[in-house]
This record gives structure tokens, C-alpha cells and sequence, in this order.
């Protein structure tokens, strides 16, 4: 085992916000380190530093025994380091095998080899994600595939170095089992490996030791392999409190409440099939299943997204036609997206901006904008959802994952809200963060009866916080638990669908 | 056996619902009225005409489809093609031959340096491509009015050689009836054509469309964008250059300002040829498609007698159906992909 990277005293600042005041991190050849740490806590940034995507304000960076400053991506791939970005970085109307090679293309003589580039794609595919079509084209694949193609993109490479910075978020158990088997196999042939995941036991399973990092600095250094893999010291090291004992939040009691949003038979092409629930005032009901189920076109067609959708929908016994995102808006059916990069913000507007935009647009907004009152409504709503920031005025671009997904529910909060549709609210977002969400809409359902239907990729959330569980499974909805079948085990059993598949062919 | 056959057929129907091909159905019926209504149109000296008066907006197409592939656009075309119009024949002296070879070096590096300016602009200064060649544009006629205030100008007379070899004094005849069959703007759009075919089989192609696709992966990807940018506009300008030749060629003058008009045409037809306004999308061949769509329009208001007080009006009203049967199209295909995405 060689140290083959460390960075020490690492800082990067952004206009008025410190990412990193003070980043150690360092790599083995052939170990697998975990990067732990709460979103704005300073990983991710660390991480593009020592791929070359930023460079740092202070602080050096050794690699390989040298001290290096690498001005692009470009030089630090060059010398051995390749990086699984976050937000991926493939081109969408190029196909799979185009962007594996892309930037560093086969050739022969002046043109492009792309039988050579072809041949080198399927092999790294095939490894990873057997049964692929590397011809296809990226917008035609669904996020655990394109997930797949990033990290073959890097590992194509023949890195020395391999940076992943949360490669897991959008993939399936499945995927990411046979992930963690080629982790190895690269670890074993002597590639230091950085892995950043909010999954504690992803962590716990595959990293040979962890570094956490809070507030822009890193706090703990664990050897899992010496010191045992207790994941409540970790959490404690990244929220910065004593571990404390997770409370179930048990409001189930509210089910004989007065039904709210009734559906029935609701279809879409192949993606959602006879979609049928009732939703009781005050409960939560949950939304689960493998990924890809239609889980999250089911919110959209509830938020009015696809006016094409067959079947009835009832709000609180009246009958509506979710026609277009304005008719749910109006019906009180307010969607939190999943995508909220591009289906919830405005990244370059200010959070005043997008906290007050739907407002704007609501039925009897006054002709001139009270500006000074909305201003100090968006001031509580800061206070209520504890977003961390400088000002109303800071772009929502400047702000962590987790402040960003609480400024997109703060969208709604002035809103009477009837039923609140959330989808994967939780993905990409810190331990603390996501702590604070259920802990307001816990609260909002308590005490309004709000109604909310959740999507959580993560079980253990649907397990937390929902009062009826729905598995859905190729558009249809294959199992409701309820009361005590809802636990993590009952959920992947229900989800794998093995019974009775035949009968749905 | 069955996945196979299900996994062909889909590839049809994505192969069917490509937007090109519904400009390449819209260029069968407009081929269709065109001759119906112009008795003469297949045969050789109208088509010949046919081919002249289409050529340049094919060569100006092209190179604006290669700069909205890469996300760019370019609203200084019309003024570069007059800029270079007024360079050659202010460098050139009819009485001196010679003068031809150097006007055209000269032209072709002030036609690098006009792609390497609007590239630099959108590319490393990050100002919008469509403000940076909308600047730009007044740069290029600004220079072209200092040079020739007034159109005119002289010429050499083997620059015909780029219009019609039969003008072009001391021409073997068997040239000259070579002439009669492949008019010389054909050759032009052929050399144009080369010129990208072997683009896109190197890097520079792939680039093109990588960065036009997403701009930040493509960065990521280690891909020098601001350069790729820049080429982009550099190959754009290659073929004004070569537009500049035919016109010069056929008028034997230079005019600063008759450049403007193709500036928005050329994107419509990029568009009817269903290059996407976004970029990333779209065959440069199929942008000829577009061309030949938009010439048409005019054709065949000429010839079905329309007042010219309406020729506008529906002409505009034909590029508005067009650019929206295409973009319904697509827009229509991907629809249909999406719904039908789910189990795999």
C-alpha cells in the first residue's frame, strides 16, 4: 500500500460562501475510502479540486509524490485521476459508447477508430452492466444506466486515482451489489478508490476507511478495518451531536380520516397501469418499488403533467380533470419534483425569487406585488425550514443540496395545502437536512392534516414516516401494506413481484 | 427470437420518426408543385439556372448548421459573405491575373480571422453567441463599406470560373461543355461536402455535436469547448468563403451590403432541415434538405403568379408550416419514446 494522494489545508471559497476552510483527505493504491459528511459540508468540492474541476484558494495537493495544480479535468485525467461527477457528465444525444471514449477517442492516423473505441466500450459495458446496448443513445436510457455509463466513462480511463462522488444515488440494490464486486476487483489490482455516499451502509460495506467532513473541514479520519464499522459514531461525527436514538414517529392514527384524493384507474401508455388509491386526510401514504416503476411519473401525472392519462380523480368528493400543472396548483396538489435542479428551481434566481414565484402566478394575486410583506413572509419561511444562508437575496445555485430541497417544499408553504406529492425528497440530501424536512412535514400533517403522498428510493423513509405503504411494480401498484407488515423486509419482499407474474403477461 | 424482432421494430419507428425525415417529405411535394407549375423544370439549362440560384444558400446553410450543432448561432453570415465579396474585388485588377490567387489567400485568412472573432467572443469571453455575431455583424460591414462605399469593383476574369466556365476566356471547350452539365456551385457544395465528411469522421465532428449537446459534460470530458467553439465558426466561415467565390464569380463585383437578407434564412432553412435550435441535433446534409425547401418557396411563388405584394406573406406562412411540421414531429417522436419506456 503506497499513499498515492493527499491534500492538506485544502480552502475554496464561492463569492461569500467558504466550501472548504480547511480539507485534508488522503488515498491508498488498492483501498477504498469512504467521504462522508453532511451536503455543504465540503466533500464534493474537495473532491473536484483534486480532479481539476476547481482549483484550490490555499493549501496543496500531492499526488504521486509531487505537488500538482492542475488548471482543467483534462491534465488531471491525463496524469491518472478520473472522476464519477455528481451530476453526470454525459452528452445526452450521443450514444453509450460515444460518450465512454469521449474526449479520448481511438484513432488511426487523423479520423476516428470507432470500431477500436466500439470494442473497448462493450468490454468495460459488459462488465458492469451486461445486456446494454452500447448504441443506444443517453437520453433513450434510464438514471441507473446513465449512472452505469459514468462510472465505465471513468474507469475507461485506466485510472490510477478513481474518484466517485455519489455513483449509487440513482441505482437499484442490484446495481449497485455488482458496483461494489468491480470497486473491488479495481481496488484489488491496486487503484486507490475516494467513494462519497449518503448511504451509511454502503460505506460501512465496501470502504476500508472513512474520512468525515463537517463545515468545510474533516473532523474524523476511521479506520473501519481496525476500529469496527459502528455506524452511530459516524453519524455522530457528521451531524457534530452525540448520536441520539431514532424515534419511530408514529402519528398512525389518522386513518379513519375523511377520504381527500380518490384515484381511480389511472393509466398512462405502459408507464402507469390502473392506478387506483384513496387518500385519507392527514396520512401519509408512501410509494415504493424497485426504481424505474413509474413511481415518479405517478407524482407527475398527479401534479397535472401529462394531460393524456386515462382514468378519474376525485378531490374530497368533487371530481377534477388534472389537465395541466395550473389545475393542480389550483386544487391545492403540490408537487416537491425530484429532479429539483430542473423540475424545482431557479438556480441563478434568488431564494426570495423562487420562494415567492408561485404566488405570483396564483388566482387573486393583487396588481402590484407587496413586496415588503412577501419578504418577510420568506424570512419565516427560512426560519421555519432552517435554510442556511447568507440572505433572501443569495442564488439558490449558491446553496447546498439540502438547503436547495428546502427552499423548493418553502415554494408551497403559503399555500393551504391539500395534498403534498414528494418525490424522492430526500435523494442527494444530507443526514441533517433531511432530519429537518420530515421533522416540519410530521409536523404540517399533525397539526393541518395535510395529506401527503411520498416516493422514497430509500425504504428506511417509507418505514419512518408513512402510515400505508404502496409497491408499485411496471406501472401497477402490486401490494398496500399497512400498520405493522410496513418494515424494510416486507417492502423489498413485495417489490422483487415474485408471485404471480405470469397472470400479468 | 422475440426480443430481437421487438427491439427491430423499435428501431424502425425511431429510424421513421426522425424529424429529417419530414423535411425530406416536404422537399418531395414542393419538387412535385414546382414542376408541375414550371413546365421546364427537369430539363438541363433551367435546372442549371435552378442549381445557380440555389447554390450559395446551401453553402451558407451548411456552415450555420455546423455552428447550431455545436448550441451557436451566427447572425453575422450575411455580412461576412459581403465583407469577402468586397475584399476580393478590392485586392483584384482585371487586367492583372494574378491578382485572383492573392485575393483569394487574402479573403481566406480574413474569413479564419472572422471565425476565430465571433468564436472567440461566444467562446472565451462567454458573451451569448447570438449578441457576439449581431456585434459582429456591423464590424463586417463597417469594413466592407470602408473598402467598396459603393457595389462594384473589379474582377479577374478566370473568377467566372467559379459561376460558368463557357465565360471564362482561353477555357479548353471540352471544359467549357463539362460546364453545361456540372455547373461549378455544384463542385463548390461538393468540395463543402468532403470538407465535413471528413470532419466528422475525426474528433473536430464528434466534438462538434458533444459540445453543442452539453456544453459543462463535454468540458468535464476534458474537451477544450472554447476551441471547438471557435472551430465551429472557423468551418462556418469556410463556407461563406466559398459562397463569396460563386458571387463574385457570377456578378464580377463586390457589395458591401447584399449579404444581409440570407443572414435569417440561412437559419430557417438549418431548422426546416431539422437542425435543432438548441444544438447537439440535427445532419448536416439534411440541413441542404432545408435549403432546398426555403429556395423552393421562393420558386414556386414565382411561378404560380402570386402578386409580389402576397409573394412574402406566403412565403413566410409556408417557413412557418414547415419549421412547424418539423418541430411537431419530433416533438411528437420523443413523446411517443417516452411513453413507451418503462420495463427493460
Amino acid at each position: 500500500m503506497v499513499k498515492i494522494l493527499e491534500a492538506k489545508g485544502i480552502k475554496k471559497r464561492f463569492g461569500g460562501v467558504v466550501a472548504l476552510s480547511n480539507g485534508n483527505l488522503s488515498a491508498q493504491t488498492g483501498q477504498i475510502t469512504g467521504l462522508l459528511g453532511a451536503n455543504g459540508s465540503g466533500k464534493s468540492t474537495m473532491s473536484k479540486i483534486i480532479a481539476g474541476v476547481y482549483s484550490a484558494d490555499a493549501g496543496e495537493v500531492i499526488y504521486d509524490r509531487k505537488v500538482v495544480h492542475y488548471a482543467n479535468p483534462h491534465e488531471a485525467r491525463s496524469n491518472g485521476i478520473a472522476m464519477v461527477y455528481q451530476n453526470l457528465s454525459l452528452v445526452a444525444n450521443l450514444t453509450v459508447w460515444q460518450n465512454i471514449v469521449l474526449g479520448a477517442e481511438e484513432k488511426r492516423g487523423l479520423l476516428l477508430d470507432d470500431r477500436q473505441s466500439r470494442e473497448l466500450s462493450r468490454e468495460i459495458v459488459e462488465q458492469l452492466l451486461p445486456g446494454l446496448d452500447i448504441r443506444r443513445t443517453i437520453d433513450s436510457l434510464s438514471p441507473g444506466e446513465m449512472q452505469i455509463v459514468e462510472i465505465a466513462k471513468a474507469i475507461s480511463k485506466r485510472p490510477r486515482l478513481l474518484i466517485l462522488d455519489e455513483p449509487t444515488a440513482a441505482l437499484e440494490l442490484a446495481q449497485v451489489k455488482s458496483l461494489f464486486s468491480h470497486m473491488r476487483n479495481l481496488a484489488a489490482q491496486g487503484i486507490a478508490i475516494v467513494f462519497t455516499s449518503h448511504r451509511l451502509w454502503e460505506v460501512m460495506e465496501i470502504c476500508d476507511d472513512t474520512v468525515v467532513f463537517r463545515n468545510g473541514e474533516n473532523v474524523a479520519q476511521v479506520d473501519l478495518n481496525r476500529d469496527g464499522r459502528d455506524p452511530e459514531k459516524i453519524i455522530s461525527h457528521i451531524t457534530g451531536e452525540t448520536a441520539r436514538t431514532r424515534q419511530k414517529t408514529t402519528l398512525r392514527a389518522a386513518n379513519t380520516g375523511a377520504s381527500v384524493l380518490k384515484v381511480s384507474n389511472l393509466g398512462y401508455g405502459t408507464v402507469l397501469r390502473n392506478v387506483s388509491f384513496d387518500l385519507k386526510k392527514g396520512e401519509i401514504l408512501g410509494i415504493g418499488g424497485l426504481a424505474e416503476q413509474g413511481q415518479r411519473e405517478l407524482m407527475l401525472a398527479l401534479a397535472g403533467y401529462y394531460p393524456e392519462t386515462s382514468g378519474e380523480v376525485e378531490l374530497e368528493g368533487r371530481r377534477i380533470r388534472l389537465s395541466h400543472p395550473a389545475a393542480a396548483v389550483r386544487n391545492r396538489i403540490l408537487l416537491v419534483p425530484g429532479d429539483r435542479e430542473s423540475e424545482g428551481l431557479f438556480l441563478r434566481h434568488s431564494i426570495f425569487s423562487n420562494i415567492v414565484f408561485p404566488r405570483l402566478g396564483a388566482r387573486g394575486h393583487p396588481l402590484f406585488t407587496p413586496f415588503s410583506k412577501y419578504k418577510e413572509e420568506c424570512r419565516k419561511t427560512i426560519d421555519t425550514l432552517t435554510i442556511r444562508t447568507a440572505g433572501l437575496d443569495m442564488p439558490v445555485r449558491t446553496l447546498s443540496g439540502g438547503n436547495q430541497q428546502k427552499v423548493v417544499v418553502g415554494k408551497w408553504l403559503s399555500f393551504d395545502t391539500k395534498v403534498l406529492l414528494l418525490s424522492d425528497p430526500a435523494k442527494g440530501v444530507d443526514v441533517g437536512a433531511k432530519r429537518d424536512l420530515y421533522d416540519y412535514i410530521t409536523r404540517r400533517v399533525r397539526e393541518d392534516a395535510m395529506s401527503v403522498i411520498l416516493y422514497a428510493s430509500d425504504n428506511e423513509e417509507l418505514v419512518d414516516f408513512c402510515d400505508r405503504v404502496m409497491i408499485m411494480y411496471e406501472g401497477q401498484i402490486v401490494a398496500t401494506l399497512e400498520g405493522e407488515a410496513i418494515n424494510a423486509d416486507r417492502i423489498i419482499e413485495s417489490s422483487m413481484h415474485v408471485g404471480n407474474r405470469q397472470e400479468d403477461r | 427470437m422475440k426480443p430481437t424482432n421487438t427491439r427491430r421494430l423499435a428501431s424502425l419507428v425511431s429510424m421513421v420518426v426522425r424529424p429529417e425525415y419530414s423535411s425530406l417529405l416536404i422537399l418531395v411535394v414542393m419538387v412535385a408543385i414546382a414542376a408541375a407549375l414550371q413546365r421546364n423544370f427537369f430539363q438541363g439549362p433551367s435546372l442549371l439556372l435552378t442549381i445557380d440560384a440555389f447554390g450559395p444558400l446551401i453553402l451558407l446553410t451548411m456552415g450555420q448548421a455546423v455552428v447550431m450543432v455545436t448550441g451557436l448561432f451566427d447572425l453575422s453570415s450575411g455580412a461576412a459573405l459581403s465583407l469577402y465579396t468586397c475584399i476580393l474585388t478590392y485586392v483584384m485588377r482585371t487586367d492583372q491575373p494574378a491578382t485572383g490567387i492573392a485575393a483569394i489567400l487574402i479573403t481566406f485568412v480574413a474569413a479564419v480571422a472572422v471565425g476565430i472573432i465571433n468564436g472567440f467572443g461566444a467562446g472565451y469571453l462567454r458573451v451569448s453567441p447570438v449578441v457576439v455575431t449581431f456585434a459582429t455583424s456591423f464590424l463586417w460591414l463597417g469594413i466592407g463599406l470602408f473598402l467598396r462605399p459603393t457595389p462594384g469593383g473589379q474582377s479577374v476574369n478566370w473568377f467566372n470560373a467559379f459561376y460558368d466556365l463557357r465565360n471564362v476566356d482561353g477555357m479548353p471547350s471540352f471544359l467549357k461543355s463539362v460546364s453545361s452539365v456540372v455547373p461549378p456551385v455544384l463542385i463548390l457544395i461538393l468540395v463543402g461536402c468532403l470538407f465535413w465528411y471528413f470532419l466528422s469522421k475525426a474528433r473536430t465532428g464528434r466534438y462538434l455535436y458533444a459540445v453543442g449537446g452539453n456544453e459543462e459534460s463535454a468540458y468535464r470530458s476534458g474537451i477544450d469547448t472554447a476551441r471547438v467553439q471557435i472551430i465551429a465558426y472557423v468551418i462556418n466561415s469556410v463556407f461563406i468563403f466559398l459562397a463569396a467565390l460563386f458571387f463574385v464569380g457570377q456578378n464580377q463585383s463586390g457589395d458591401a451590403r447584399f449579404g444581409d437578407p440570407f443572414t435569417l434564412r440561412t437559419i430557417a432553412s438549418a431548422v426546416v432541415g431539422g437542425i435543432a435550435l438548441t444544438g447537439g441535433r440535427g445532419s448536416i446534409f439534411f440541413a441542404i434538405v432545408g435549403a432546398l425547401i426555403i429556395n423552393l418557396v421562393n420558386k414556386i411563388i414565382f411561378f404560380a403568379n402570386i402578386p409580389y405584394a402576397y409573394g412574402t406573406l406566403v412565403a413566410g406562412v409556408i417557413v412557418i408550416v414547415a419549421i412547424g411540421g418539423a418541430q411537431l414531429y419530433s416533438a411528437y417522436g420523443k413523446r411517443a419514446a417516452s411513453k413507451g419506456r418503462v420495463q427493460r
